[in-house]
């Protein structure tokens, strides 16, 4: 024991020089998954703990209709002191702002929320100057407003703005709001009285506003109160929940990110875990004088395994033990450089479980990843010291003891992998998924080594002399190629597929789509809409007339969204639809079952639907769907099935009428155009619409590709980011297995030297050697970065791909010459040692 | 690098005992056989037929880990080009065989050891930093580190310098001595062969001549003893 023991620390302390880089990719690997882990779990708790002051409630009731009386009722006769302590209204809405000054231009969408007093029942506004909110800043007629809303329309505090025909003073800005939880907005909050809101003349508003009664219960009786209320209003026009709901659908939201974060993290370890299998492949190669030597003295071929094993361990916890340390550092670094952009009360601390992980896995890929080489130990012998060629002990048939390890090795990479990814599903397909990447990856460096042996007797003395190098015995070319060919491929898809999806929301560049919506356009409103949209742009524009419908009974049977089949459902039938009716077919629809209806109108009413919603509780051609469309029933039968390709339509439809049921039924009417061009027309325009139909909001989808566009490219930046570890684990990988074999190079270039070879010519192997090898990683990385590109856009986007040059020849460049310049750079003694000492050292 | 492997005859019909304590001199041309006859003893390789007894134990059949076990407690070698570990230092090289063997107060005998070969001073060198004769001499000591009952040494002074060639000698078969193992040695060297006890020429993998050179030892239990009845030792041998 004492031996080994000795011979571990003895041999640590001569090589852990040349091992050092691979453990410093275990370190890369556990600091990424510990800091992610503690990451998630911190925003977790800062998020989740505080769904309460999200929800600004205990307790929420929601409607997108007006409440009832008999609603209102029903929740009077639930919602009673003392269970409810206190109880406040809201009304949210998207519409138009635009100054009351009418010599001012401009109109912005915002996201309007009418408050009573008492709000927020949970959590607290922090306004601009310090001041506390009070009700009275918004009482009878006051704004509050969030600050990209003055920075858009170039207001002040004191300046008077109009939401539909009702005008308000703006007189405080947020910096904080109760219950902002960020998200996508379609313009900026503005916080009024809700009487005023009411009053403030907008028709059709209600349909799109969300009303919701906020309730503060007592002390443990959440529960009941929110079973009582589901009992009461039963029917799915009402959505109650509490926080707790919102704080379990978060923590699993968070726990799955979490678990598929940690994989990135996975994939840098598992890349240090390849490396410290290939560096202990050539460090048994390096150490087998040693062996034997050992063994003639007395030492057994298990002594030494154990030996050698314990000598990986202490590297492996010395590399987690840094990868802990890189964590503490990357979180230091986020609060930093993106605090502000971070819930206040987030804890920037290592979280002790996530710790505990990245050590055990680090100790254990360390553990796994060197079990194969190491067992090698024991077919070194000892004779090898009599004869210079020492020959291995011929390999049995079946080495029972080495197919058992692999398999332990697997089964082992198999459970780290479905720990972290907390589903044995996702952890077998993404070791799958792995093994595939390297598996090709190998490939392409088999056939490079292939080819290169055949090229042997091709280009100049350099070249020929960088080709041996890559196929010389105990070469790393595929272990380099496989680390680098990894981060280049990753970071390469995620560029590509960021290059599609901005192309995809690039409007301007898709000539069909409309860049502006009007919506909430009144049955009275059309003719004066189309006037100003023909004034404006010259096009006669589409106004489309809608109803909002709800599915209440298929085939006569009323679906119950509790039930059990249907749960599953619910997204797709407890929704409120978008219906419309007309003639005839669009451009882009066309009938995959039953008959379009002919131009006449329906003596009974009649409809098509998408066929996504084909399927759904039984829904099919020839069913009778029972809509209730404002409290109205009314039953149609599906008599055709279309497919709509959504990705080139102005507007669409699940479900269409024949024309004759649903004219006299409340509607709006939606436009979608094509708006001026020029930035101050469109503003013109909105506010020419908004001035004249108040009611009326326009979306300009060119703000919209802006947002939307900011938040992808935060998002590339953070799997960029990632990415870019995965590349400098790749770096260090190749920075460690030129070091390991750093000795021969030595060697080679001290003969070459005294043969009569300049220094540059030597450089020229070493960048012809190590440019091959960017080459080969970076095509490869390239390749398989577009396949993957293209399945995610195609698939699971649904956009269109297109290829993008520039980020594949950019890729390649780089990887090549990060690798050529990593690996001259490391390799620079190499040149400037001096041949005499070292020949002799030989 | 492996071109490919074939049978190759190295040592052929041997009946050989060496008695305990004796000094033995195995000389021959090269490639008559001497190293790998000695590799035998050692149990670093296996015959393709007949059998080894050391001390009475038939080692032919013994696993790798026995064989090691064994080495540690019955056998000391010192190699011709010394085979120092170059990760310890010379002290830590003396050692090792010790803490193999789970010795207690190893580190005061390995320096009573390096005192042996005179080389006190050096303990805490590296191989790397040490001349040839150094290098040798800390083989020595680490030979002699089990104390074992038989001491093998493939052409020890073959590397080096006739003047250190000599004082390794002198110290290698002066410590041996002191100790009363067997030593056998094999060596080009006719006047270090004269020295011996006894001299066994081998050529083309036969013992041509087996001479009493003085008497002394006599028959113990820790003899070795190489019997072949079987025509010859076959060695599978990898050409480069």
């Amino acid at each position: 024991m004492k031996f080994i023991f000795n011979l571990a620390r003895r041999e640590l302390r001569s090589s852990w020089r040349r091992l050092l880089f691979f453990f410093v990719c275990v370190g890369v690997g556990v600091g990424s998954i510990v800091a992610l882990r503690s990451m998630i779990q911190n925003l977790n708790r800062a998020v989740a703990g505080e769904a309460r002051a999200l929800m600004t409630a205990d307790a929420q009731a929601e409607t997108t209709h007006e409440w009832t009386g008999d609603a209102l009722a029903k929740i009077d006769s639930v919602a009673r002191p003392p269970l409810v302590e206190a109880r406040t209204e809201t009304i949210e809405a998207p519409t138009m702002l635009r100054p009351a000054d009418p010599s001012r231009e401009g109109a912005s969408m915002v996201e309007v929320k009418g408050i009573e007093k008492g709000f927020p029942l949970y959590g607290d506004f922090r306004l601009d100057d310090g001041r506390p909110f009070d009700f009275t800043l918004v009482e009878g007629g006051g704004a509050v407003v969030a600050p990209q809303l003055l920075e858009r329309l170039s207001l002040r505090v004191g300046d008077r703005v109009k939401i539909g025909e009702r005008e308000f003073e703006i007189r405080a800005v947020t910096r904080e709001e109760p219950g902002s939880g960020g998200g996508f907005r379609l313009g900026p909050r503005v916080f009024v009285a809700k009487s005023d809101l009411e009053s403030a003349g907008l028709t059709g508003f209600g349909s799109r506003a969300r009303r919701k009664i906020l309730f503060k219960i007592a002390d443990g009786r959440i529960d009941e109160l929110v079973r009582d209320l589901r009992a009461q209003l039963g029917n799915n026009v009402f959505n109650v929940r509490s926080y707790k709901d919102s704080e379990e659908n978060l923590g699993e939201q968070f726990t799955r990110a979490e678990n598929y974060l940690s994989l990135t993290g996975l994939v840098i370890l598992v890349l240090g875990g390849i490396g410290v299998s290939s560096v202990t492949r050539v460090f048994v190669e390096q150490k087998k004088k040693t062996i034997a030597v050992l063994k003639c003295v007395g030492a057994t071929g298990r002594m030494l395994t154990v030996a050698y094993l314990a000598q990986t361990l202490a590297l492996g916890a010395a590399g987690s033990a840094l990868g802990v340390v890189l964590a503490k550092a990357a979180l230091v670094f986020v609060r930093a450089r993106f605090a502000e952009s971070l819930p206040p009360n987030l804890s920037y601390g290592l979280q002790t479980n996530a710790v505990a992980q990245g050590l055990v896995l680090g100790l254990l890929i360390s553990l796994l990843f060197s079990a194969l080489p190491l067992l090698r130990i024991r077919q070194i012998r000892p004779n090898m010291l009599l004869r210079d060629s020492g020959t291995d002990a011929p390999r049995r048939r079946l080495d029972v003891l080495r197919w058992t390890v692999a398999l332990v090795v697997l089964a082992g990479l198999v459970f780290l992998t479905s720990w972290q990814a907390g589903s044995v599903r996702v952890g077998v397909f993404f070791l799958a998924g792995l093994g595939a990447t390297a598996l090709v990856l190998y490939a392409a460096a088999w056939a490079l080594i292939f080819v290169v042996r055949r090229a042997r007797g091709l280009g100049t003395f350099a070249v020929r002399q960088a080709i041996n190098s890559l196929h010389r015995p105990g070469n790393q070319t595929r272990v380099i190629i496989l680390a680098v060919g990894l981060g280049a491929f990753l970071v390469m898809s995620v560029q590509s597929l960021q290059s599609n999806l901005i192309d995809e929301f690039d409007v301007a560049r898709r000539g069909n789509l409309p860049n502006m919506y009007l919506i909430d356009v009144q049955k009275d409103q059309v003719e004066g809409v189309r006037e100003l949209v023909g004034q404006a742009t010259g096009a006669r524009a589409d106004l489309i007339p809608t109803v909002r419908a709800r599915i209440v009974r298929v085939n006569g049977k009323e679906i119950d969204l509790d039930a059990a089949g249907v749960r599953a459902e619910r997204g797709r039938l407890g929704r409120e639809y978008v219906v419309t009716y007309r003639p005839n077919l669009e451009y882009n629809e066309k009938i995959v079952a039953g008959k379009f209806w002919d131009a006449t109108p329906a003596s009974e009413p009649e409809i098509s639907i998408e066929e996504d919603l084909r399927g759904a509780a039984g829904i099919d051609l020839g069913s009778t769907i029972t809509f209730d469309i404002q409290g109205r029933k009314l039953s149609a039968r599906v008599t055709s099935v279309r497919q709509v390709d959504w990705r080139n339509s102005r507007t669409g439809f699940l479900i269409l009428f024949r024309p004759g049921a649903l004219e006299n039924a409340p509607q709006t009417f939606v436009g979608a155009i094509d708006g001026p061009t020029s930035e101050p027309e469109r503003t013109r325009f909105q506010r020419a619409i908004v001035d004249r139909f108040p009611n009326v909001s326009v979306i300009d989808v060119a703000d919209i590709v802006r947002s939307v566009s900011r938040i992808l490219s935060n998002i590339t930046l953070a799997v960029t980011f990632i990415g870019g570890f995965v590349l400098l684990s790749g770096v260090l990988i190749l920075v460690g297995s030129i070091a390991m074999t750093k000795f021969q190079r030595v060697y080679e270039a001290a003969v070459l030297k005294t043969l009569g070879a300049r220094r540059r010519v030597l450089l020229t192997m070493m960048l012809a050697e190590y440019g091959l090898l960017g080459l080969v990683a970076g095509v490869v990385g390239a390749l398989a970065s577009n396949a993957v590109a293209y399945a995610i856009a195609r698939y699971v986007f649904e956009i269109d791909w297109t290829f993008a040059p520039a980020v594949n020849v950019a890729g390649v460049a780089a990887t090549v010459l990060l690798v050529g310049a990593v690996g001259v750079l490391s390799s620079l003694d190499v040149l400037t040692r001096k041949p005499l000492a070292i020949l002799r050292a030989q | 690098m492996q071109s490919g492997a074939e049978k190759l005859t190295i040592l052929r019909e041997l009946d050989l005992t060496i008695p305990d304590g004796q000094f033995v001199a195995i000389v021959g041309p090269s490639g008559s056989g001497k190293s790998t006859l000695l590799g035998l003893v050692a149990g670093l390789d296996a015959p393709t037929a007949g059998e080894i007894r050391v001390g009475g134990d038939e080692i032919t059949r013994m696993g790798e880990d026995a064989l090691a076990t064994l080495r540690g407690r019955k056998i000391g070698f010192v190699f011709q080009s010394f085979h120092l570990i170059p990760s310890m230092t010379a002290l830590e090289n003396v050692l090792a065989p010790m803490e193999i063997a789970g010795f207690r107060d190893a580190s005061a005998r390995a320096r009573r050891l390096l005192a042996d070969v005179e080389l006190t001073e050096r303990a805490h060198h590296y191989p790397s930093q040490l001349s040839g004769g150094e290098q040798q001499r800390v083989a020595i000591a680490r030979a002699f580190a089990n104390d074992p009952k038989i001491l093998l040494a493939d052409e020890p002074t073959g590397n080096l310098d006739s003047r250190s060639g000599q004082h390794v000698f002198d110290l290698m078969t002066g410590m041996n001595r002191r100790r009363g193992a067997t030593l056998v040695l094999v060596t080009h060297d006719h006047e270090l062969a004269g020295r011996a006890d006894r001299r066994i020429s081998l050529r083309d993998g036969q013992v041509v001549a087996d001479e009493n050179l003085r008497d002394a030892g006599s028959t113990g239990s820790d003899e070795v003893a190489l019997s072949d009845d079987r025509a010859a030792t076959e060695l599978e041998a990898a050409q480069s």
